[in-house]
């Protein structure tokens, strides 16, 4: 008997958990059918971080993804595909040099998603917003800045340059986007502007809905777009964690994503299409040129024939990236000069170099006037792998290494204030060589903070105002080989990007990324034709 | 009364807590309490609002003064990256985090209530070790790995769930149908997370039960002919009941914590996973944000537990 009564809770608790059973199991049955293949023209692109920011040009977030969500809906005045500049609000247009000024000529069958005709005006109209209120990806005021905008006619424009700029095109018309006069003359807080008037652009897409908890985006084809009506009726982002998006990809959920290069190749196999980003970021060792020993550029140089950067490569991004290149700019590069010093793997450069200094090897460690010569290496966890390697190797030839990992703020406070000997990070945008003034010169925490050669300073400023593209080049080349003798930093490695897609709309990587530079696939011209 | 000024010490206590850690890391404070995003966005204008809004140029003490009047307006600060207030963006993944942890805690307590009970009422019986072996196996590992685990298997491999998120995007559903979308989307972070927690309340009602059927009070109760059913849950059961009790409210804190990993891994939209975005993003505003609204539902948790002690044991109304 009382083995019976034992029994009565345990069917108490069964009672609860069988319903939950029920409950999933019907979810089961409910649910089996998912993963149909969704409508042929419908996409969907999976992202692991979701929420980019409200698609309007002063609300996204200041990051490239946000700028590819707000790139459906607003246009700029030229635009990108995979090899050249092409037409996108302006038809046409060229440079006047006596004048240093770029004309437009505009298209004339361009409407806004409320139906208002786009004209000169809202060109003239965004020229000088932006000027007022600064956007994070086009700077109008300063050496790329326009002086003055002035309408010709209804459907030409003329802006005035400030100063020559040769990436005028790139970083100005190819990146400002286009916003509405009619709309925007009343908007005083752009960052606080997010109705639904916010999102009426000229582009192929028009926003449909936006959800910044789920990180997700809805667009719908704009029927009287100038180029036709787009051939994708709907794009979906949705947001799915990095590594759930190879099985996303597989079960049919998604059509395109980014994924991680160790699964490429059983993407392959299973029918994806693999497209791979050109090099556009790079990891750096910093040196600090301020202070004793690494002032000296025989020192720098010394450390550099030390690291061997195919092995690092090899070892902690386990292949999938290609070796730095001293003069930053990578191999893959139009820009790129393979005259400058490479400073291939060579140990004993290193302590000839160091003997010519004045050290010493005294127990397998170089020492200097009785004192042992002993770096400081700091980076952040992300860079753990890298920087134990190449402790590991300046070690081996010599180099005593005092190798920390801290908190990324810590790390940018000990580099603001020169408090380090060497550091690791990394940085993008290694497309158009106006980037080099941010990362040589210019007082960025991304920076070398290196404006103590003056030969490179006035070459660095000189390659932005040549409008030859020929003769830029020519100065682009020169600035990576006094860069790379001079080594302020050392580009370790480039990393190996990868996106997977069905294949149903044919992706591609921007020439020089979307833009002034964001290396994602997402070109909006793939949807459209 | 005592409770109160308690709670409000540990109160202030976190307020100062936030107030002051910003301000104590190296470099700027403007740029600790705005994030990295605030460089980009900073124009001259903007900086010297932001050095009056907060104070900064004053003395630390008018600094604090300047920080409660504005938390006191329901102001948690600005985020720069996400060009939103601090309370807007932690209040959207609120609910989300409230239904998983919620959810989460009401099943592994009861259901670790129920099976303790029953394991302590015979212990050494082949039922017990049995629920003590799987329950403490389980248990044993870490949250989100479980969560790796449920997610390889029934979303992965099975396809019976899916892959990430708490709805199903565009799918246009509504009324019964998104209360399953949701559900199922819920179903396998809230497996992870209560099969990860239910065990320590198993353990410790079904230690506490062991001590209490040796009181004689249950004998007594035995004696009077009262059915096996009544003893256990009546007589044992409510009085194992107190430490379970305190633990849950300690337990929130731990889970609040511990749904950041599981949040991670199915990209479910939680307050956890916003703290993990805002670390990548270095955005401080929000990170203290989650802090605050975690310690005060932490807070706000262990005094409704203190409130209901009296109601489960009636001596605590007559200690005080």
């Amino acid at each position: 008997m009382p083995q019976l009564k034992t029994r009565m809770p345990f069917r108490k608790a069964l009672l609860i958990l069988l319903p939950l059973a029920l409950v999933c199991c019907l979810l089961v049955i409910f649910y089996g059918g998912r993963g149909q293949p969704s409508e042929s023209t419908s996409y969907t692109i999976a992202d692991s971080t979701g929420d980019w920011g409200y698609p309007s040009p002063y609300t996204h977030y200041s990051r490239g993804p946000g700028y590819v969500r707000m790139s459906l809906i607003f246009e700029t005045l030229v635009w990108k595909d995979d090899s050249d500049f092409v037409p996108a609000l302006a038809k046409d247009w060229g440079y006047v040099e006596e004048e240093n000024a770029y004309i437009f000529e505009l298209r004339d069958d361009v409407t806004w998603h409320d139906g208002t005709n786009f004209t000169a005006e809202d060109v003239i109209f965004t020229i000088d917003y932006v000027k007022t209120h600064p956007n994070p990806f086009v700077t109008l005021i300063g050496p790329s800045g326009v002086r003055e905008a002035a309408a010709i006619d209804d459907y030409t424009v003329k802006l005035y340059l400030e100063q020559p700029y040769a990436p005028f095109l790139h970083d100005v018309a190819g990146t400002l986007a286009i916003i509405p006069k009619h709309i925007w003359e009343y908007v005083a807080q752009p960052e606080e502007f997010t109705d639904a008037q916010a999102v009426i652009g000229t582009g192929p897409y028009t926003l449909a809905d936006y959800s910044k908890e789920h990180g997700t985006y809805l667009y719908k084809a704009y029927e009287d777009y100038y180029l036709g009506k787009p051939a994708v009726d709907e794009i979906k982002f949705v947001k799915i964690s990095e590594e759930m998006i190879p099985a996303a990809l597989k079960e049919g959920s998604i059509d395109a994503g980014d994924v991680p290069p160790e699964v490429v190749s059983e993407m392959e196999e299973a029918g994806f299409t693999i497209i791979t980003a050109p090099y556009a970021w790079n990891a750096k060792l910093t040196l600090n040129h301020q202070k004793e020993p690494l002032s000296s550029k025989q020192f720098r140089q010394a450390l550099a024939y030390a690291i061997d950067r195919e092995a690092l490569v090899q070892i902690t991004q386990r292949g999938h990236a290609m070796a730095g290149s001293p003069g930053m700019m990578p191999p893959t590069s139009d820009w790129y000069n393979p005259n400058a010093p490479q400073y291939e793997y060579d140990p004993t450069k290193t302590e000839q170099l160091l003997k010519g200094l004045g050290y010493t090897l005294e127990n397998g460690y170089f020492t200097k006037d009785g004192k042992e010569l002993k770096l400081e290496l700091i980076a952040t966890a992300e860079f753990k792998a890298v920087g134990q390697f190449v402790k590991q190797q300046l070690e081996e030839v010599g180099i005593k290494i005092d190798f920390t990992t801290l908190e990324a703020k810590t790390v940018d406070a000990k580099v603001e204030a020169w408090d380090f000997d060497l550091s690791v990070y990394g940085h993008g945008g290694l497309y158009e060589p106006s980037i080099l003034k941010r990362v040589i010169i210019d007082k960025g925490f991304n920076s070398a903070r290196y404006d103590s050669n003056q030969a490179l300073n006035q070459l660095i400023e000189a390659q932005l105002s040549e409008m030859d593209a020929e003769k830029r080049k020519e100065l682009v080349w020169q600035i990576q080989e006094i860069y790379a003798e001079d080594l302020p930093a050392l580009t370790l490695y480039y990393p190996d990007w990868y996106w997977a897609h069905d294949g149903s709309v044919p992706l591609y990587y921007t020439m020089d990324g979307i833009a002034s530079g964001i290396p994602i696939p997402l070109n909006r011209l793939a949807f459209v034709e | 009364m005592r409770n109160v000024i308690t709670y409000v010490i540990a109160f202030l206590f976190i307020l100062t807590l936030n107030f002051l850690l910003p301000r104590m890391l190296p470099g700027d404070p403007l740029m600790a309490i705005y994030g990295n995003e605030a460089l980009i966005a900073m124009t001259p204008e903007l900086k010297a609002h932001l050095i009056e809004r907060f104070a900064l140029d004053q003395p630390l003490w008018q600094q604090f003064g300047a920080y409660l009047v504005a938390l006191v307006q329901g102001d948690l600060g600005y985020s720069y990256y996400y060009n939103f207030s601090v309370s807007s963006v932690v209040l959207g993944r609120l609910p989300w985090t409230l239904l998983l942890v919620g959810t989460a805690l009401i099943i592994s307590t009861l259901l670790g209530i129920v099976l303790g009970i029953e394991s302590g009422w015979r212990r050494g019986s082949r039922r017990d070790k049995s629920l003590l072996t799987g329950l403490m196996t389980v248990s044993g590992f870490p949250d989100f790995f479980l969560g790796i685990l449920l997610l390889i298997g029934f979303g992965v491999t099975w396809g019976i769930f899916p892959l990430s998120g708490a709805i199903t995007p565009y799918a246009g559903l509504s009324g019964a149908a998104l209360v399953l979308d949701v559900l199922h989307h819920l179903f396998l972070p809230l497996t992870a997370l209560t099969l990860c927690h239910i065990g320590a309340s198993y353990l410790l009602t079904r230690n506490t039960m062991v001590t209490v059927l040796k009181n004689p009070y249950i004998l007594m109760a035995k004696a009077k002919g009262l059915s096996d059913r009544a003893v256990r849950y009546k007589h044992a059961g409510r009085n194992a009941l107190l430490p379970v009790v305190t633990r849950t409210g300690i337990q929130l804190g731990r889970l609040v914590t511990g749904v950041i990993f599981v949040e991670i891994v199915f990209a479910y939209p939680g307050l956890g996973y916003l703290t993990y975005e805002a670390l990548l993003a270095r955005d401080y505003p929000v990170l203290q944000g989650v802090l605050l609204i975690v310690a005060v539902s932490v807070l706000i948790a262990n005094f409704l537990v203190d409130l209901s002690y009296s109601k489960l044991d009636p001596r605590i109304r007559y200690a005080h």
